[in-house]
């Protein structure tokens, strides 16, 4: 039974440990107790204090309703109030408009009483004053008032009187108007041109206003015309006396808009001046004309037209018809003119579009109006005589100017000089003297597309006819004749340097070759040096460019700066001409040479062969002759191209005659030391990099130098020391069994 | 900027067919191998040289045939009935994406009236390097101005050296003429355009016929030559007064005509 003991024993500390629970329990209820009865007092208190509120609250209650109540009438009272604001309102703007009526009316009375007095009294202002008050009135409204009142008749009379005045006033100022016109009379004409538009005649006073600015400009452009004609000769001013015509024509015109906008503004408003200007440019237009048709006569633009005409199509035809050519010298001043006209006109345009627009832009207030208004300006402008004009000033411009630049050019050619002091010959310089000035001159005409053409055939002339010539110089080649080449050279530096050529044919064909190959290089420099100088001037005579015409410019660019391709291809074709009849026949004598000296050195061999002159001293020397002789006569650039040649030639032969060789291991040091100083020379030589160029080479050097066969895994595969290989595996197997202390064996055995 | 995306309608992958086959002198079918390896050569796309592919186009033709409608619907989808003759020469430029790589066509609108014919005669005196198209337009319901694209042709040829440009004889205004007198404008506008050697595309800027095509189809056939150029030019040169015309291309037509 302890088992049953155990258990009673184990009830028995479950009961304890039960009561112990609830003991602890009842103290917690205890507290809690405690602490609800030690806030009573407190509750007590507040309940206390409310049941005072209570009757207060009573009363909160009975005010609000009050409250809404009072918020209720008010709301009420001020709707009624607002209505009869309203009505007032109506009613007031109803007297207001009663009193504008009755204003009207007895205005009315005033101005028909004043009118005629005035009128008699000729006191025009007065009297247009007076027509100006009663047409501010609403017409409509005035008839209508005019039934209302009770002497119907009186109103009505005097509406009437008004308006036979008005009429009458209309038909006086305009008549006065033309006579102070007729007679001159300026004071008259500015008080009359001032009373139109009072008698809202704003278009009629605009029109007989400008018809009489007209008559003043053509009678001074007649005049001017006139002496222009009569211009003596002699005169300084006569080469361009038809431009300085075209200036006071126009400045005249930019005066009188000046002067006279002020004036149309004041008393006529913004936004008139387009009706003005369209009225003035008629007559610029005619006068415009007369000027370009007297130019054509007296500069004989048409006859000249056709002999330039008849040249090209003859030059096309290659024909050598000996027609009488107009000396492109003869046309400078010309062209010269025809820009100054088109620059002016150009200018005026441009004066008059920023004069109207700008009027517009303040004078008419509604966006479509004035969009419609300014397409309509600028419409008449593009249609208008001047603008024809202006079109076929620049197309003869075009003409001229092509003209001068392919003979200017061709001329150029024909005179081509070398001076001895110079690596290029007359003809490059003149020949971009020439483009320059022509895109010069065409870009004062002030005209983009003007520009762009003769940008254009500029290039198309350099393209075809300049390269051409280069070209067909070099195709002659460079003879490599039966002089000892070494003194050929001497001979073609001293008749360089003496300026003159006498010894025959071959120099002179030097000679040209060389001078054509050097025009070409320095071309590819002036070809760029032109595109960049004129980007930059176009873009400061056209400051106003849109992307377009950006886009425009440069495309036309280019076209001119790809003419450096073909210039390019061209001194490589010289300098291949150069490689094969100057460097080769002379380079592989010299490198075969190498054969001749055996490459398995002894100790004792090795030493006597490096006291006297070795293999590279000698090739060095002879190198250093050839290129001494082209150092000064071909330019930088050329003379590096020239070593590039040589180089190549030089690296190609030396392989293949070391092929032929065999080596011992003093043979390959040797070697190795002799490329080391012939590619140190080389690149002294030149401002290129040769590297390249020697990359085999020194790989093979590398190769036959090597201690042992094993050596090559420092220089191949994968890791940190090894070398890029320019020589495939077998190029490299072979050039090591060169080395006739290598086994064979061992070298084929080799994994590369 | 150079890499924004070419419209759908810009890009070609496949080469773009003549209008009829009997009415071009240009027999090419697809592009030549050497442009197709080279398009799918990897580095081509990253190459420097891309930006310079251009290809200009001159639109020449008589007073108010539609030149300038023609750039219209094809730049800016746009048509206007009225007329506003052009002022010396307008200038688009429009990018196209072929076999993936881009191409330019250099637009040149030129004017149709007189005095701005040495303007427009300079542009075929613009540089030769870049491939040239010159697009003759007349009027399909005024056939005068068929006959007068001849002295437009001669015009060209006359001054544009030793460049010899693809020719395009195009008519436009195709919606104005039924079926009986298109037929009729149409034999007799394939004939001209035979006897100068040029292609013929009839079109209509006011609906939009052929315009996309006809300029798909000389983005492709110029693409394939500047690209064969560029390739040439690489290799050692040889001089001759050809060096950069494209006499060499007459050859490649001319070759491609016996397989067909
Ligand atoms: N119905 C129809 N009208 C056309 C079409 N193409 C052009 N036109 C109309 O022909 C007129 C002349 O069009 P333009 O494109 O300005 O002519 P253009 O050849 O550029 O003329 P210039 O610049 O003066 O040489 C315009 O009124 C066009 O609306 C066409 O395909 N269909
Ligand atoms: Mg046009």
């Amino acid at each position: 039974m302890p088992a049953k003991e155990k258990s009673l024993e184990e009830m028995q500390e479950d009961i304890l440990a039960q009561l112990q629970q609830l003991k602890i329990e009842e103290e917690l209820l205890q507290d809690e107790m405690n602490n609800i009865l030690t806030q009573a007092p407190f509750l007590n208190e507040k309940i206390k204090n409310l049941k005072k509120l209570l009757p207060s609250l009573k009363i909160i209650e009975n005010e609000a309703v009050d409250l809404v109540h009072t918020i209720n009438d008010i709301s009420e009272s001020s709707e009624q109030i607002s209505g009869k604001i309203r009505a007032l309102d109506s009613a007031r703007s109803r007297v207001d408009e009663c009193q504008g009526r009755v204003c009207d009316l007895i205005d009315l009375e005033i101005c028909s009483q004043g009118v005629q007095t005035a009128i008699l009294d000729a006191d025009y202002e007065k009297g247009a004053a007076h027509v100006h008050r009663f047409l501010s009135m609403d017409q409509f409204l005035l008839q209508k008032t005019a039934t209302d009142v009770e002497n119907v008749s009186n109103t009505l009379k005097s509406v009437r009187t008004l308006e036979d005045a008005a009429s009458q006033l209309r038909s006086i100022v305009e008549h006065k108007f033309t006579e102070a016109v007729r007679n001159e009379d300026l004071v008259s004409i500015e008080r009359f041109f001032k009373i139109f538009p009072l008698l809202g005649m704003h278009d009629v006073g605009i029109k007989e206003f400008c018809m009489y600015l007209r008559g003043k400009v053509a009678f001074a452009a007649e005049k001017n015309l006139k002496t222009a004609i009569t211009t003596p000769l002699s005169d300084k001013r006569q080469s361009v006396i038809f431009a300085d015509t075209l200036t006071l024509l126009f400045e005249g015109l930019a005066k009188v808009v000046d002067v006279h906008q002020p004036l149309v503004e004041t008393y006529y408003g913004p936004g008139r001046l387009f009706t003005a200007v369209n009225i003035l440019q008629k007559e610029c237009d005619i006068q415009v004309r007369r000027i370009f048709n007297e130019w054509m006569k007296s500069r004989q633009i048409t006859t000249k037209m056709q002999q330039i005409n008849e040249t090209n199509k003859m030059s096309a035809n290659s024909s050598f018809g000996k027609l009488e050519r107009i000396d492109p010298k003869d046309l400078d001043i010309l062209i010269g003119e025809i820009t100054l006209m088109h620059y002016r006109s150009e200018l005026y345009v441009r004066f008059i579009h920023r004069k109207v627009l700008a009027d517009i832009d303040v004078g008419i207030p509604d966006v479509k109006n004035r969009d419609d208004a300014m397409n309509s300006f600028s419409n008449s402008m593009k249609c208008s005589e001047l603008a024809q004009l202006k079109h076929e000033l620049l197309s003869h411009y075009l003409r001229l100017e092509q003209y001068f630049m392919e003979e200017s050019i061709n001329k150029a050619v024909a005179m081509d000089f070398v001076d001895s002091a110079q690596q290029t010959s007359s003809m490059v310089d003149d020949t971009f003297f020439i483009v320059k000035k022509c895109i010069r001159r065409s870009i004062s005409t002030g005209n983009l597309d003007g520009i762009c053409a003769i940008i254009n055939t500029a290039c198309g002339v350099l393209e075809n006819d300049f390269c051409d010539v280069l070209r067909s110089k070099l195709k002659q080649g460079y003879p490599s004749g039966y002089l000892d080449l070494t003194q050929a050279y001497n001979v073609l530096q001293s008749s360089i340097q003496q300026g003159r050529l006498q010894s025959g044919d071959t120099e002179q064909s030097r000679t040209a070759f060389i001078v054509a190959l050097n025009n070409a290089d320095s071309c590819t420099e002036y070809v760029d040096a032109l595109c960049e100088s004129v980007l930059k001037e176009i873009e400061q005579a056209l400051p106003g460019m849109n992307a377009n015409e950006h886009g425009k410019l440069e495309s036309c660019l280019s076209g001119l700066s790809s003419v450096t391709s073909n210039l390019k291809d061209i001194i490589d074709y010289g300098i291949q001409q150069l490689r094969s009849s100057v460097i080769k026949p002379r380079v592989n004598p010299w490198v075969d040479a190498f054969l001749n000296i055996s490459h398995q050195f002894t100790e004792e061999e090795l030493s006597v062969y490096e006291a006297g002159e070795t293999f590279v001293q000698t090739l060095i020397m002879n190198l250093e002759s050839l290129l001494s002789s082209f150092r000064d006569v071909l330019t930088e650039s050329n003379f590096d191209a020239f070593v590039s040649a040589l180089t190549t030639e030089v690296t190609q032969r030396l392989e293949k005659v070391i092929l032929k060789s065999s080596f011992n291991g003093l043979g390959g040091l040797i070697l190795d030391k002799e490329v080391r100083s012939l590619a140190s020379y080389i690149t002294a030589a030149t401002s290129w990099s040769v590297r390249d160029k020697f990359a085999r080479l020194t790989q093979i050097a590398t190769v036959l130098n090597l201690e042992q066969v094993s050596e090559i895994t420092d220089y191949w595969g994968s890791h940190d020391g090894a070398l890029t290989w320019r020589l495939t595996p077998s190029e490299l197997k072979s050039f090591m069994l060169l080395r006739t202390d290598f086994k064979s064996e061992d070298v084929k055995r080799l994994k590369l | 900027m150079l890499n924004d995306v070419t419209p759908k309608n810009r890009q070609l992958t496949n080469f773009v067919k003549p209008y009829e086959i009997f009415s071009t002198p240009y027999y090419k079918l697809d592009f030549s191998e050497i442009t197709k390896t080279f398009c799918e050569s990897r580095n081509c796309k990253a190459d420097s040289t891309s930006s310079l592919r251009v290809c200009k186009v001159i639109i020449v033709g008589d007073v108010s045939v539609g030149k300038t409608s023609i750039v219209n619907r094809f730049c800016r989808k746009m048509f206007d009935t009225s007329y506003k003759a052009t002022i010396g020469v307008d200038f688009e430029m429009e990018r196209f994406s072929i076999l993936g790589i881009p191409y330019n066509l250099q637009i040149w609108d030129t004017a149709g009236q007189e005095r701005f014919r040495s303007i427009a005669q300079s542009y075929y005196r613009n540089s030769h390097v870049f491939i040239a198209v010159v697009i003759i337009v007349f009027d399909l319901s005024k056939p005068d101005t068929l006959l007068n694209t001849r002295k437009w042709f001669f015009d060209a040829m006359n001054t544009c050296g030793d460049m010899l440009p693809y020719v395009f004889v195009v008519g436009t205004k195709k919606d104005l003429l039924g079926g009986f007198a298109y037929k009729t404008a149409e034999l007799n506008a394939v004939n001209v355009a035979k006897s100068l050697n040029a292609e013929y595309w009839p079109v209509s800027s006011k609906n939009g016929e052929n315009i996309d095509l006809l300029f798909a189809r000389i983005a492709a056939l110029t693409f394939d030559d500047c690209i064969k150029n560029e390739k040439a030019r690489s290799r050692p040169i040889t001089i001759s007064n050809d060096i950069v015309s494209f006499k060499g291309r007459k050859g490649v037509y001319n070759s491609k005509c016996v397989n067909c």
